[in-house]
Formats: structure tokens, sequence, C-alpha cells
């Protein structure tokens, strides 16, 4: 198996990563609270989908992903929204230890929920593109992944855009910077940050419905996300959407890499060490602090 | 009111809460009538991790940083105690102090590497160290029996007599409880928990004020880690097995909820916030698999109720309640024990001298070719236009920014090199733009905090309530006192923080300057806000202090304030000096006029 | 169905109503099982198989209480659940006991205390070597099922250097260490170990190292969703060695995250396959499980559901659960239980092979007492 195959293998692990960190990191800059249920929202996600598997008649479909991708999405903005007007909003003026736990909170419901639910059994969505897997340049490349890579880089292209170009995203990142200055010029604060919310949500949702089919859901796999997700928005500058893209790629990349060369516990470990190496020899990250950013 | 009835009620109040000690006292003794197995052992386990909460409360709450190690502590202590015990034979009364040092060596390999990280870098350092450890735990099988763990881990072994289980293992565990609490609490109401205090709610004023962050965090650290470890060591012995559980990443954030749903900044939150999240799953054990999903709901409510936890919200209704807590009795000592060594200076002697300072931050040149000096005695006002360079000019004499460029003098030592607590003990004070005092500290303490000279063995003093620390603290109250007579401010001396008016606050910060006997003060726009007779009245007391041969620089914005004040005024714009002299020949600099005004403005 | 249900029901309602008319009280039996944590997908199986077995015995005269405490995958949890169900009376005379092995290893001597009978599906050896006379384990044990799985990679599949990968918790630690014991003993070798977390989600690195190992064949030792992603992946990657897993693949739940033609090549070693044992009353008790749960069996179920319905015989016999427990020889669904002084009651297993054509194994061989001589061929039942 040569490198190329096993860098292929972490990119759409790495993609994956990168919704939830960066749904993570647009919540951060919102609320100025880390949300702990992030990675809970990846799994809540995954059952969404199983949900959706069973609620339509998908079978006839050749890209069932066209149909459930977007309505997962929309599930966890929902559950997005709903977290920000019950979790965030009364304590948006506390610190942000409380919003910390209240997240946690609501990750603690999510996953209770869905093993009362959907019992603990790990659970497999449909692929986004069903297929068999292709042969390119002597490299195994599954449509899945492809179709996985594929999806997260139009999401992040689409999130881009619309915070740097659109006066949506121009209001949300103004809100973000300073709520008290954006109230003052009129932006409808409250519902921005709802919205920033819904997205982050909506993200890891998303990435949620993207790995299940790969590596499949149950109701525990919530922590494990969240970490890398934390790692990933650590490394790469915390508050920078750029530095938490970049920052999960890096995370997958080394996961498979360390992977190859040693045991699985011993990389597992290594992420660790390599992580504590990085923040003592890089204190503010590998990108640095993005400019302004509250803790 | 007496002095050791003072400190006694201070102690008690310390504990946080103060209503809720005796109902619950009750509450616990009418339960415990009727406990049995089943109650006692959920009041046993809530006792180990009550011990993980209070001292999660010396690096989370006091101190401010986010330490997601302290479940790995807990877990280690267990592993210590249990392998100890099982490997080498050794009882409690060995085990457990070996597992509390193994604690504090860990926490000071760990500290001493990561302590200086900022908050979200430490906590995510802190992470990597509790996941290492659980690793490392589970892999090491032939010492930790790896994932499986080791069974029959003996009870409390003391010397020859195993503690039963029962009520006594619960009294037991709970006597350590109590032990834990009287230590902490002590902390909280010592110089040291003030100065705490004072470094989380302004971190820059307490470096101001020579309390040595760096230091102060670390002994939070090792405090946590110790309390934990040994909360783990009672948790594994009155459980039986040792196994990889009590390291997983779940323990650390049931102590984190337990903390803030507790109330972490009050030492009676740790119990509640340990009784508590302890509690709450059993209780909806009814709802079978629904019953987590309960207990989240749970979780939430409570953390919306009361978001600085259930102590904080009993401890502010019981204060709106009492109202304020009375005025310590006044003793001022003799001006002459504030006053610096008045040694005879020559006129032209400098006690502060600056050259050629300069700093950029990023692309912007902020300061560049300063230099200036200060005479013993003397008011230097400094003045400029917005952006100017003039916080900034503080903020390195200071000492909390390095100059790219340049040196500074204090009574001819170099303190350039100096970190800012450190110029602070060199005689260093500083005031701040916004008065940055602890909000729930009296003015009293926030001064006092300053008072405090730097004695290694202090803190442990402290904790243990000797007579040595008591002293200390009655010492540097007693400094207080007369530092806020001399700033005329003895009357608002039992006010707290928040209740404080702009002009108190300024007062209060001129008074913690002088506490520490500085050789300098440097003052942030002292001024702001003040009406016309409270800036006579601040006026007169610069005057007071100058005329003690202390060195002041005053940051303003315009001359009015400083015009019958200074006896130099430096002018800065875009970093450089502009103009030097007399406030009336500053106040006539054409190249002033400009600066203010713009150019095209008329000569 | 009619002989399934004539056959134990009649024995269970009879025990019951005998128990119910002379005891004259409640009985209580509480089922201790994680219902949430790491083992929530076997202890929720454990549930329902207990649950099963004793709805099917109840009369509406009987006052049998069978309370769920859940023990959260947690020794804390876990004895804090003995306490209170020993606590509320009336006082049991046996429990359902998790079925992770740290737990049981908490509750051993809390159950010497209360001598209270502890029904355990735990496979961890080291339960029944602490001397504790009140554990009787349903389950064959890891010494059982390991030298099943040994066994068959050497003597049936003739397989001689193993690739081991086993998962870095106590059930793949204790696993891996019997494995060692038997491939030495069986004269084959270890060519590679490899040690992996729960949440390693990319097994390539794993894979590829195994490629380069050598080995003829992968023994694994790993959880549900760790199985599934290593057999899946391995399939993907055209790895092509034949793989006999531990009982987590044979559970329906793992079979159905994977493709059928991933499936082939695929065996596991288990106490039962009641899914898909094609046994008359097995598949009796597989219909009925399927009617009330909406999901397929698994061998912890059914290894539950036995061991419910043996101790309403011994019940029936009036003395001591412990004792009649340890004297009994009871002819159950999955197989014989029988004690051996120490609590073991289980000593057979078999081995499930997947053929690629379904997600449904068929049974490949039947091993009685596996670990008792290594030398002598496995008896047929």
């Amino acid at each position: 198996m040569s490198w190329a195959q096993i860098a292929i293998d972490g990119l759409a692990l790495g993609a994956a990563y990168a919704l939830v960190a960066l749904g993570f990191v647009l919540i951060l800059n919102a609320a100025g609270a880390v949300n702990f249920a992030q990675g809970d929202l990846v799994m809540a996600g995954g059952f969404a989908a199983i949900v959706f598997v069973g609620l339509l008649p998908l079978d006839g479909i050749a890209v069932p992903g066209l149909v459930l991708a977007p309505l997962v999405a929309l599930a966890g903005g929902g559950a997005g929204w709903l977290i920000a007007e019950v979790a965030y909003r009364p304590l948006r003026h506390r610190p942000p230890v409380a919003v910390f736990i209240s997240t946690i909170a609501v990750g603690i419901m999510l996953q209770h929920g869905a093993n009362g639910i959907f019992g603990a059994a790990e659970r497999r969505t449909p692929p986004l593109v069903a297929g068999e897997a292709l042969e390119i340049a002597g490299l195994t490349v599954s449509p899945q992944t492809l179709a996985i890579v594929a999806a997260a880089a139009l999401v992040i292209l689409l999130l881009h855009q619309l915070l740097e170009r659109t006066q949506l995203g121009r209001r949300l990142r103004a809100a973000a910077q300073d709520a008290e200055m954006a109230r003052a010029l009129g932006i409808p604060v409250r519902r921005l940050t709802a919205l920033a919310f819904a997205l982050g949500a909506g993200l890891a949702a998303l990435a949620g419905l993207l790995l299940a089919n790969v590596y499949f859901v149950t109701p525990t796999a919530g922590l494990a996300f969240m970490l890398k997700a934390y790692i990933a928005v650590t490394i790469g500058g915390w508050g920078s959407l750029r530095g938490a893209v970049i920052g999960a790629f890096l995370v997958a990349m080394f996961e498979v890499v360390a992977g190859r060369l040693y045991s699985a516990s011993l990389a597992d470990a290594l992420l660790y060490v390599a992580l504590l190496v990085a923040l003592l020899l890089r204190p503010a990250g590998l990108f640095g602090e993005a400019a302004g950013r509250r803790a | 009111m007496s002095d050791r009835a003072q400190s006694g009620r201070e102690r008690i109040a310390a504990l946080g809460a103060a209503p809720i000690w005796l109902p619950a006292a009750a509450a616990v003794g009418l339960l415990g009538a009727a406990a049995g197995a089943y109650e006692l052992r959920l009041l046993a386990i809530a006792g180990c991790y009550a011990l993980a909460v209070l001292g999660y409360q010396f690096i989370f709450g006091r101190v401010g940083a986010l330490s997601l190690a302290q479940g790995a502590f807990f877990g280690l202590g267990a592993y210590a105690s249990a392998l100890l015990a099982l490997k080498l034979g050794w009882d409690f009364v060995r085990s457990f102090p070996a597992a509390i040092a193994l604690a504090l060596v860990l926490a000071a390999i760990v500290g001493g590497t990561v302590l200086r990280l900022a908050s979200h870098y430490f906590a995510l350092a802190t992470l990597a160290v509790a996941e290492l450890s659980r690793i490392v735990v589970v892999e090491w099988v032939s010492l930790t029996g790896g994932g499986n763990g080791l069974p029959n881990v003996p009870g409390l072994v003391l010397l020859d007599w195993t503690v039963p289980r029962g009520w006594p293992v619960t009294v037991f565990v709970w006597g350590w409880v109590a032990v834990g609490t009287l230590l902490a609490a002590n902390y909280s109401s010592s110089l040291y928990g003030d100065g705490a205090r004072l470094l989380r709610a302004e971190p820059l004023a307490a470096a101001a004020a020579g309390i040595d962050q760096a230091a102060r965090r670390m002994s939070a650290f090792l405090l946590s880690a110790a309390f934990a470890a040994a909360g783990g060591a009672l948790y594994v012995h009155t459980l039986g097995v040792v196994s990889p559980e009590a390291l997983q990443f779940d323990v650390m954030v049931l102590i984190l909820c337990m903390t803030v749903i507790g109330g972490r900044n009050a030492v009676a939150g740790a119990l509640v916030g340990a009784l508590l999240l302890v509690h709450l799953p059993e209780w909806f054990r009814a709802f079978e698999r629904w019953a987590l999903l309960a207990y989240g709901a749970g979780l939430l409510l409570a953390v919306i109720a009361a978001p600085e936890g259930i102590a904080g919200a009993v401890e502010a209704l019981w204060r709106r309640w009492l109202g304020a807590p009375p005025v310590p009795p006044q003793r001022p000592a003799a001006p002459a024990a504030l006053a610096p060594a008045t040694l005879p200076y020559a006129e032209d002697r400098a006690i502060l001298a600056a050259q050629a300072l300069g700093i950029a931050f990023g692309g912007n040149r902020a300061l560049s070719g300063v230099t200036f000096f200060l005479r013993p005695g003397e008011i230097l006002g400094l003045i400029g236009p917005n952006g100017s360079g003039k916080t900034t000019l503080l903020n390195l004499l200071s000492g909390f920014h390095r100059p790219d460029s340049g040196q500074i003098f204090l009574d001819g030592r170099n303190l350039t090199a100096l970190a800012g607590w450190q110029r602070a003990r060199a005689g260093i004070a500083r005031s701040f733009q916004h008065g940055a005092l602890a909000a729930d500290l009296t003015a009293l303490d926030n001064v006092a905090v300053a008072a405090n000279g730097a004695v290694p063995c202090a803190r442990v003093a402290d904790l243990f309530r000797l007579p040595v620390g008591d002293a200390k603290r009655r010492r540097a109250r007693a400094a207080a006192l007369s530092a806020l007579a001399a700033a005329g401010a003895i009357k608002i001396a039992g006010k707290l923080g928040t209740d404080l008016s702009a002009a108190e606050r300024r007062r209060v910060e001129l008074a913690r300057a002088l506490a520490a006997a500085p050789k300098v003060i440097l003052l942030d726009e002292p001024a702001a806000g003040l009406s016309d007779a409270e800036k006579a009245a601040l006026r007169a007391a610069l005057r007071e202090v100058a005329a003690r041969g202390i060195g002041i620089i005053v940051v303003d914005h315009g001359m009015p304030f400083l015009m019958p004040l200074a006896s130099r005024v430096l002018c800065l714009d875009a970093g450089h000096i502009i103009a030097a002299g007399t406030p009336a020949e500053v106040a006539a600099d054409p190249h002033v006029r400009r600066a203010y005004l713009g150019t095209g403005a008329a000569a | 169905m009619k002989r399934f249900i004539f056959r134990y029901g009649a024995m269970a309602a009879s025990a019951i109503t005998m128990l119910a008319a002379e005891a004259g009280a409640q009985e209580r039996l509480p089922l201790l099982v994680p219902i949430t944590g790491a083992l929530a997908l076997e202890g929720q199986s454990q549930r329902d198989g207990a649950l099963l077995a004793l709805e099917e015995a109840r009369q509406p005269a009987a006052r049998l209480q069978y309370p769920v405490y859940d023990t959260g995958s947690n020794p804390q949890i876990a004895v804090q659940a003995f306490e209170r169900a020993i606590g509320e009376s009336p006082k049991p005379r046996a429990m359902m006991g998790p079925i992770d092995g740290n737990s049981m290893l908490a509750l051993l001597p809390l159950a010497e205390r209360e001598q209270v009978a502890l029904l355990a599906v735990s496979g961890t050896a080291r339960l029944t070597e602490l001397g504790n006379k009140h554990i009787f384990r349903f389950f064959p044990s890891d010494a059982v099922v390991k030298a099943a799985q040994a066994r068959y990679i050497v003597e049936e599949l003739k397989r001689k250097k193993v690739a081991v990968v086993y998962q870095n918790t106590a059930y793949g630690q204790s696993g891996q260490e019997q494995l060692a014991i038997w491939f030495e003993r069986l004269g084959a070798s270890v060519a590679y170990r490899n040690s992996v977390p729960v949440t390693t989600k990319e097994l390539s690195g794993v894979i590829a190292q195994v490629r380069e190992s050598g080995a003829d064949v992968v023994a694994l030792q790993l959880h549900s969703g760790s199985s599934a992603l290593f057999v899946g992946q391995a399939a993907r990657a055209g790895l092509n060695l034949p793989i006999v897993g531990g009982s987590a693949l044979h559970q329906p739940s793992t079979a159905a995250l994977l493709e059928p033609g991933e499936l082939k090549g695929v065996c596991a070693e288990t106490a039962s396959a009641p899914a898909a044992d094609e046994n008359p009353e097995i598949a009796a008790f597989a219909r009925a499980f399927r009617q009330r749960f909406k999901a397929e069996p698994d061998a912890f179920a059914l290894a539950t559901y036995d061991a419910v319905t043996a101790l309403f015989q011994t019940w029936q016999s009036g003395r001591p659960v412990s004792e009649s427990l340890a004297a009994a020889r009871i002819k159950g669904l999955a197989m014989t239980y029988r004690s051996d002084g120490k609590g073991n009651m289980a000593h057979d297993a078999i081995i499930v092979c997947y053929d690629g054509a379904g997600r449904t194994p068929r049974i490949a061989k039947r091993y009685s007492r596996p670990h008792e001589d290594a030398r002598a061929p496995a008896e047929r039942r």
C-alpha cells in the first residue's frame, strides 16, 4: 500500500474533520464560547440521516446524497438554532464557562437521546454516491471518498463566499467582533448569532452524514470528534477559519501516517505528544491568533 | 469587633454561601439517620469528587485557567494508591500521602512546561497530558493491569485496622473533605487568595501590584493536583477495583460540571456541586433508558438558573439581604512606615530615566526615540493626542511589554530586562485608565494585596493559618489603611470593588500604588470622569505624595488638570516626544497645538 | 414455537407460581446491565434477552419484579446500582450482572457480602479465578472461546502465521492474552500484533502492516465498530486473508454494517448464533425476540435468556440459589450448562462463517470444551 494511497485515505477523514472544525470556529467566533456539543451534533447528523433514510424512498436514486445532504444539513441547522436560543442566549452575558457547561449538557442530551431511541449499535448511512471503487493510477479510490472531499470543498467554498462576499457574511463577522457596536448599527445580533450556531451545527451534521457511511455512527461517537475538532482549531490558531481547515487536515494526515508507521495505540499517543511539542514551540498556534479575537 | 472574631467571621464568609451550611447540615443529619448502604455509598463517592472539585477551584476558579488534567490527577491518584497497596502492601497511611506526592511531582513537571501557555492552549496541553496518561496506563499492562485494571484493591487500611464499610468509610472520607474545605477556605480568605482574585480580575494590575502571576498559577496548579489525587486515592479504596474508567475524559467533564454548577469561587460550591451531580442521575434512574437524558436536561436547567453556580446565587441573595459587610477597625500606622527611604537626593539625580525607548507592534511603530528623566518628588505630565503612545509608554515603563530598543533605569538600576511584577517590587507602581480593582474584594483588601512583601514560605503558612501568615496579613492591612488615608480614601475602605464610584476607584488605585512603598508612580488618566472638586482634591493628594519624594508621572489628555500640578510636561505625538518643558511652555508650543488641532491650524 | 413455549414457558411458569405460593411475597431479580457507555450494545442485548425470558414466563398472578439498573459500563456506577438493588425490598436472591468485566470484578466482593448469586455473561477469565462462590457465568469464558478461535485457525484453516489485531480495552487485551497462549500451544506463530483504540477510524495503516508482516490469517479481538471497520477496509484494500474474529463479528448488528461480499472469508467465534441457527428451538427464540424487540438476537441475548431460565429451574428446587446452580445440569438453548466448581457454566463454543452471499452466517464448527485438550480433536456435540 503506497503512501499515495494512505494520503487519499486520510483526505476523506480530513475533509470531514474540516467541516466539524469549521462549524466549531463559526460558533466560537459568534458566541465567544466553546460549543462542547459539536461532536455530538456530528453524531446526531449521522442518526438524522438514518431517520431520513427510513422515511424516504431512496432505493432507486443513484445519488442519494443529493437528497440526504440538504435534509441533514437543515436538520442540523434547526438543532443549532435551538441550541442558540436555549443554551446560549440565556447565558450570553455570563462568563463563557457557563455556555461551556450548557453545551456539555446539550451534548449529553443528544447522546442519551440517541441511545434511547436508536440503541447503542453502530449504524451506517447510505453513501452519497453509490458505486464500486475506482482504480485511478494504481490507487483505489471509492466514489464515496471523492464525494466527501468534493462535498466538503464545495461547502467550504460556499461558506467562504458567504462570509467574505455577502452582506450577511459581513454582518455576521461584525456581530462576532463587537456585538454592542453591531447592535448600535442596527444589525440584528441575536438573529445572526443564532444563524452562526445554525451554520456551525449544520456543518457538523453534514460531516456526520459523510462520516457515518465510511466510519459508522453510534451514540458515543461524539466525544472523539469533539476532541479532534478542538485540537484542529487550536493548532490552526484559535478563531481562524482557515487555520481550522488546515488544522483538521493536519490531524487527519497525522493519524493516517502515524497509523501506518506504528501501532494504532501508539499513533493515538503520538498525536498528543506532537500536539504538546507544537504548543510548546509555537504557543500561538501555527497561524497565530485571528486578529482581535476574544479568548 | 476584635481581630480574632473578625478573621473568624472572614473565614466563615470565605466558605461561601453562608446560609447553606446550617440547613444543609441539618438535612444531612436527618438523611443520615435513614441512610442505608446505598445512600452512604453515594455520599462517600460524592466526598471523593468534592475533594477533586475543591482542588479544581484553585486553578479554575481562582486563577481562571481551564485545566483539563484534573480528572487525570484524580485517576492517577487512584492508580498510585491502589498500586502501592497491591504491589507493595502499603496501607493507606503511607499510600495516601505517596499518591499526593506523586501527583505533585507530575503537576510540577507538567505545570512547569505548559502553564505559560495562554488560556485555550493551556487547556489543550492539559488535555493532551490527560489523554496521554490514560493511554500509558492502558498500554502498560504489566504494571497497571491495562484495560482490565486490578481487582481486590484493599479498603482503607490504617496500620492494622480497616475502616469498616458503611458509616465509618463515609465519615472518614468526609473527614478529609472537611480538612480540604478548611484549607481551601483559609487560602481563600488569605492574602494569597485575595491576590488570586485580583489576578483573575485584572492580571495587569496584579502584576503592577507585585504579584508574580507565573508563581501563583504554579502553586494553584500544584494544589489542584494534590487535592485531586487525594480524592482519587480515597475513591479507589472505597470502590475496591482500579481500572481505566477512572482516567476517562468523562471524569474531567463531571468535575468541570460540578465546579461550575456548584459555584467555582465559593468553597461551599464544591460540596454542593459534588453532592448534586452524584445524586442527580440516581434520582432519574426511574426513567430507565432516558435517565441520563433527563440528567442532561437537569444540568442545562441548573446552569441557566444559576450561571454563577448555586453557591454563588445563594451568596448573592444573602448579600442583598444582609447588606455590605462592616468597615474594619481603623488603625492607621504611623505615616513614617509608609514613606520610602527618604534619602536626600541631589536635585539633578533622576529616580527614573528612559533612554531611546522604542517599540513597534506589527508594522506600527508605537514609540521611537523616547528619552526623558524624572526626579524624585517631581510630578511629570505626559500629554498627547489619541494614539500618540502615552499608554504604550506607561506599559513599557511598568514592564508589560519589552521595548525593542532602549533602556529603563530606576534609581540607577537597569530594569529593562525585568518582568512587570518584578518592576513592581523594584518600586514602580501604576494605575489604570478604567480603575483596575477586583470587584469582589473590599477597597481595603484590594490595597492590602499590594502591600504584601515577598516571603517564599508564606503560602504554606497561609494554608495552615499559622501565626506567621496571619501576622503578615494584619501588617498588610495596616499598611493598606495608611495608604488609603494618604490617598484620602479611608472612609471607603470597607466598600466592595463593585460598589465604588469612578472617583473612588481612582483613589483606591492610588492607595494601592502607595501601599507598595514605590519610588515611582505612573498614573494613567487619573482625572477622567471626575468633577472639578474631585480633581482639585486629587491634585492635593498627589502633591502630598510627591512631597514624600515619590516621583509621579501623570498621563492626561489635555492641560487643564496638569497646569497647576505638574512641574514639567512632555508631549507625545505619533510615538515621538515633540515638546518638553514647563506646562506653560508646552501649552504654547506650536508643534503641540498642531498635533492636537491638526495641520493648518493657526500657530 | 409451540414446543418452545410449552417446554420453557411451562417450566418457568410453574416455577414462578410455586415461588409465589411458597414465598407469599414478591421476588426480585434485578438486572444490572450497561445501558449506556462503551458496552451499551452488549448490555442492551443482555437486557432484552433477560426481559424476553422473564416476560414469557410471567403469569398474571406472579409477583416477580425485574427492575433494570443501568451500570453505565463503569464500576462505580455498577456498585451504586448494586447497593441500590440490594437495598430495596424484597431482598433479591440473585442478580443479573453486567457484561463488562471491570464492573463484575467490583461486584464480586459485594455479592459475597450479601450472599447474592450473580449471573454473568462476561468473558473475562479472571472472574472465576478469585474463588468467589456466587458467580455463575453462562457464557463461555475467554479461555474457552479463544481456544476455539485459535484451534479453528490452526486446525481447520491450517494457518500458522497469525496477525492479531485487538482492541486496547479490557475485552481486547484479555482476549489477546488468551489467544497468545493458545497459538503457542498449537504451534502457530504470532507474526504481528496491533493494539487499536475504539476511536481509530482509519485502519489502512493496520491493514498495510498486516500485509507486510507476511501473516496468512488475521485474528481479530475487536468490538463491533472496529471489527466492521477492519473487515470492510481490508476487503476494499484487497487484503485477501481469512479473518477469524471475536464474538463481535457474529453479531447481526456488525454484519449489517458490511456488504455481503466484504464478509466473504470472515468467521467468528461465539457461544451461539441465534439469528443464524437452524435448530428449531433456537429459531423459535429468534422469532420471538424479533417480534418483541424488532431486532436480531445475538449470543449475549441468548446466554442471558438461558441464564434466567436456568435460574427459574433452580428456584424450583428450594435450595439457596448458589448451591443449586453449583450442582445443576441445565439444558439451555445454546448449550448444556454445568458448573466446573469455579462458576463457569458454559464450556462450548462455535465458529460461524460468512459465505459472501448474505449477512447471515452458517455454523461452521462446534466445539465442546475446546480448552481442555489441545491435542485431541474436538468432539462434535
